[in-house]
């Protein structure tokens, strides 16, 4: 088994392994919007063994874990949360499930500073909230009521990334102070001791945010979960659902309209 | 030029716009009426009718109105803005390209119109009008560092590596104070620009400037992976293996780090002592880390194989691991391997019939391990290079004995079946296994292909709808469409296929045809999306994988087999394809009417399938059903032919052969069953005296690898 990150040209079999191991499942789109957002916190587990049939074979995708930075967190927390995770049947309990997850939780912390990951779970599912329980140490923060679509429970679980996050830092300032003997005692480079300077942008920063927005709205409904059930999204809607304001009119703006509507 | 409109009148179509935004098409198209009594003849207002009415799904009429609008008024840039846009939206990209180029033309200034161009350009991959457009932009705009970024894109995915990391180092000169660490677009930029670097093949600078400016990158294990890399590369060999020894410490599970590891140790190929003490390492110092202790199996030889396998073994038949079989199974490819490792494992059956290896074991355990033991043993000999299948029968029921309800075991008995060749019987045990674990939609997705493979269609669609969500409107087969199940679509085209139903067999190679135009539409809304979230790496990776779309294995089984279809349809014309879409044996009399007849039967309980499921959708809670369809609004067009009738009753078989062959020939030349369709369609279509000859060329071309 290979342990390894995801890239577009996976998607079509961690599609197929979603399909085949889950009951919520998504447009392909949907693993784009992963891929595209956050392509540092999705992995998969190839299955390298078997021999090509083809020159067009492509990897084997035995699992996967899908994950994401929350875009609007409601408590204002920077966390990560893990849309789908699932390994095919024929490769179960070879630890393949603990090892994509801690990769993601890993990348969570460093690339986007995660302090806590979430994720919902079926309140039978065994084998998942051992993983996630006993395995990997989260906790269950409460039970949402039918949050699936067939009426079933979830817990909603966290883990606290705040270990992780020590080592992370840890392993930084080893890094850096290993650097700084390599270097001799000479002078400290100055990229080191930027974390407070102001971010500028460039020649016209005056431009404002307003400029920031240049390319358009999200993705759109491609940035929602399509396998929550409608109670879930619904009681989500409140948070979700963005309006557009004081934005200078053109038919230009509808373009980008049209393209939500037919995602 | 176009007509003012008094200041109500302005207002209003402020109004229309704005309505057309929030989807309120009614309320848009009252307005745009109340300006229209006014001025009839007010070409922007008739495009804007025009545009709801399309999103309306009334897109005849709509093309009709901005027709008409045009003609009215040519000087209008909104006319043309809203011409391209419903070319756009109905996916006839070229001409909607030619109709935002002509708006541009008479608006200049439009950053709108620009930009939506430039997203055509790049769907289309029109490189050079990428570049111009995307430049133009920047010049519009250079205070936004995506639109630097994305000229350099431009640049980049047309080739011009030198020029695009040059616009990238310009806007990085630009910069007069330095970005905060946690600025991710800079980080990503920064990367972006060091790929391109390596891309030029110039891999000192590019691990110079890693080093540098990508140091404080905030995608780590790009930084490392790439350090890794480029040293190696470099045949800079100490610090490579140091950088491969942190990469393991990250992820031991990626054999590639221990690959460079080794490289870079400069430890031969064949010191396999050497390699093995650095697998060792990692071994001891990881209990949980599989790969250290298995990837040495794949170099070891000999008596180290034995002992190494014999370890390996053990401790996952302790653990009572059942996927041991297929973590190992490569190594058959070997022939001593694929004599020692069963010969390891009847061995350790035997230490555990007789108790040798007894350290005081409790009872449970025991059986673990040799019930782990034992299917490892059925798996071996159910798999194709060491197949015996009375022998894996054999392990298989021992197995059992010990664990009667395993889904494992019971999965593994039907797939003997199956090679047994015995559809019918692999098809119950496998939904026997279904049976011992209902809740696991994997085994049902097994059953369901096995009933598929025992051409029963409509019991797999139930099987398979124990799992589909109960409120999709048009039952399972909906749901599995919808959500692009191409691994169902195909099994159940090709199992009509064997059924003699061509209709729906075409139908579901069409509606996998339809999924990768979706597929390759879906990159449409990333072309502006990536470049807000500054994930530029992952954009063009996405862009050229979308490239290759269609060489997918996925692509290629589907269309192989309508191929396939519309050479028979061609081969047997006559009626044989009548009415019902099912293919009959026209050359035997006796034996065509006896298959019409099972086609026939087969087609009804198909109708009585689908018809149960059309109820069964409309007995559901009707509020559930609204809620969760997202597109109930959407005016989606009914399927007028769900049952592939029109596609089975084709008068042009091979021009809609050629619609699947032209990308699986494009994409997969090398696949050889590819080449010998693409002939096969060739000389008919050569043959056939009415149709032009066949651009020869490309057959040759194609045919000349062989
Ligand atoms: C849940 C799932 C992802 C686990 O994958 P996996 O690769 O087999 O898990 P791992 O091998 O990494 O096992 C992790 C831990 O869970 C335990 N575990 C795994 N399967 C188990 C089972 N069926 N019952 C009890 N424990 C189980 C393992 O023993 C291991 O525990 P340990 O740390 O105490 O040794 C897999 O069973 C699956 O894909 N199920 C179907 C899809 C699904 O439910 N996904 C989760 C949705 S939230």
């Amino acid at each position: 088994m290979d342990i390894r990150l995801l890239r577009s040209s996976d998607i079509p079999l961690i599609q197929h392994a979603n399909l085949e191991n889950l009951p919520e499942n998504y447009f392909l789109k949907y693993y784009l919007y992963h891929a595209l957002s956050w392509p540092q916190l999705s992995y998969v587990a190839v299955d390298v063994s078997r021999p090509p049939k083809t020159p067009y074979d492509y990897p084997k995708i035995v699992g996967y874990v899908l994950a994401k930075m929350e875009e609007e967190p409601t408590d204002g927390v920077q966390h990560g949360h893990i849309t789908s995770l699932s390994v095919m049947r024929t490769h179960r309990r070879l630890g393949i499930a603990e090892k994509l997850m801690r990769q993601a939780q890993l990348a969570m912390v460093e690339t986007f500073g995660a302090q806590y990951i979430s994720l919902h779970v079926r309140v039978s599912n065994q084998a998942a909230i051992h993983l996630y329980r006993t395995t990997l140490g989260f906790q269950t923060e409460k039970t949402e009521a039918k949050y699936y679509a067939d009426g079933e429970d979830a817990f909603c679980m966290k883990l606290d990334l705040g270990p992780i996050r020590e080592q992370v830092q840890e392993a930084r300032a080893a890094a850096e102070e290993e650097e700084k003997q390599l270097l001799g005692d000479g002078e400290k480079k100055e990229n080191g001791a930027g974390a407070d300077k102001e971010k500028t942008n460039g020649a016209g920063a005056a431009e404002g945010t307003a400029e920031e927005l240049d390319e358009g709205e999200a993705v759109g409904e491609v940035g929602r979960d399509p396998a929550k059930s409608a109670a879930a999204a619904a009681a989500q809607a409140d948070t979700k659902v963005k309006v557009k304001v004081g934005r200078g009119l053109g038919v230009g703006e509808l373009v980008e309209r049209v393209e939500v509507k037919h995602s | 030029m176009p007509q003012p409109l008094s200041t109500r009148e302005a207002n209003l179509f402020r109004t229309v716009i704005r309505n057309y935004e929030d989807k309120q098409y009614k309320r848009g198209l009252k307005a745009a009426e109340q300006i229209l009594k006014k001025n009839p003849k007010h070409g922007d207002t008739m495009s804007m009718k025009a545009l709801i009415m399309n999103a309306q799904g009334k897109t005849d009429e709509a093309f009709a109105l901005a027709k008409e609008a045009l003609k009215i008024d040519m000087k209008s840039h909104i006319c043309w803005h809203v011409y391209g846009i419903l070319y756009r939206t109905n996916k006839n990209f070229d001409e909607a390209i030619k109709a935002y180029r002509f708006a541009l033309k008479l608006e200049p200034e439009s950053h709108q119109i620009q930009r939506d161009l430039a997203i055509l350009q790049i769907q289309m991959r029109d490189y050079p009008g990428y570049v111009q457009s995307r430049f133009l932009m920047l010049k519009a705009r250079p205070q936004l560092r995506q639109n630097w970024t994305a000229l350099a894109i431009a640049y980049h995915l047309e080739g011009n590596l030198q020029q695009a990391e040059n616009i990238l180092t310009t806007y990085e000169k630009s910069i007069t104070t330095a970005p905060l660490k946690t600025d991710f677009e800079n980080s990503e930029a920064i990367l972006y620009k060091n790929s391109i670097i390596a891309e030029q093949g110039d891999i000192e600078r590019a691990l110079e400037h890693l080093n540098t400016d990508a140091k404080n990158s905030l995608d780590r294990l790009a930084v490392m992976d790439l350090r890794a890399q480029y040293l190696s590369q470099l045949g800079r060999k100490p610090e490579a293996a140091k950088a491969y020894r942190a990469l393991i410490e990250r992820n031991s599970e990626h054999p590639a780090y221990y690959k460079g590891l080794t490289a870079a140790l400069d430890i031969p190929n064949d010191d396999e002592a050497a390699l093995k003490a650095v697998y060792d390492e990692y071994a001891q110092k990881w209990p949980r880390c599989d790969a250290a202790k298995r990837l040495p199996l794949d170099f070891l030889t000999g008596d180290e194989f034995r002992s190494a396998a014999k370890s390996y073994l053990t401790l996952m038949f302790e653990k009572g691991v059942p996927s041991t079989f297929a973590n190992l199974k490569h190594l058959y490819a070997d022939s001593f391997k694929r004599d020692t490792v069963p010969a390891v494992v009847e061995e350790y059956v035997k230490e555990q019939e007789s108790g040798a290896d007894d350290k005081e074991k409790v009872n449970g355990d025991r059986s673990k391990g040799k019930g782990s033991a034992l299917y490892f043993l059925a798996q071996h000999y159910n798999y194709h290079l060491s197949r015996d299948l009375t022998k894996a029968l054999e392990y298989v029921e021992k197995a059992a004995e010990l664990d009667p309800k395993s889904v494992e075991l019971q999965m593994t008995k039907a797939r003997i079946f199956k090679h047994q060749g015995d559809t019918q019987k692999a098809s119950e045990a496998m939904d026997q296994a279904r049976l011992f674990d209902t809740r696991d939609r994997y085994i049902n997705s097994k059953a369901g292909k096995y009933q598929l493979r025992n051409n029963e269609n409509e019991k797999a669609l139930a099987t398979l709808g124990l799992f589909t969500r109960q409120e999709t409107v048009g039952g399972p087969l909906a749901d599995l469409t919808d959500m692009q199940c191409i691994w169902f679509l195909t099994e159940d085209g090709e199992a009509w296929q064997r059924r003699g139903n061509v209709g729906l067999a075409l139908k579901r190679f069409h509606t996998i045809y339809n999924i990768f135009d979706i597929w390759q539409e879906d990159q449409f809304d990333f072309h502006s999306f990536s470049l807000r979230k500054g994930q530029i790496r992952a954009y063009v990776d996405m862009v050229r994988w979308e490239d290759q779309l269609r060489e997918h294995p996925f692509y290629f089984r589907a269309a192989l087999d309508a191929v396939r279809i519309y050479l028979s349809i061609f081969d047997k014309p006559q009626g044989a394809n009548g009415v019902n879409g099912v293919n009959g044996d026209s050359a035997n009399g006796e034996d065509a009417a006896e298959k019409k007849k099972a086609a026939k039967k087969a087609k009804k309980e198909a109708q009585k399938a689908e018809r149960e499921a059309a109820e069964k959708a409309a007995k559901q809670d009707p509020n559930k059903a609204t809620a969760v369809k997202k597109d109930a609004e959407d005016p989606k067009k009914k399927d007028d032919d769900p049952n592939g009738l029109k596609l089975a009753a084709t008068s042009d078989p091979l021009g809609d052969a050629m619609r699947f062959l032209g990308p699986l020939l494009q994409f997969s030349p090398k696949n050889i069953d590819g080449q010998i369709a693409g002939f096969d369609v060739y000389i008919r279509r050569s043959k056939s005296s009415s149709l032009p000859c066949p651009p020869s060329h490309s057959v040759e071309s194609s045919l000349s690898f062989l």
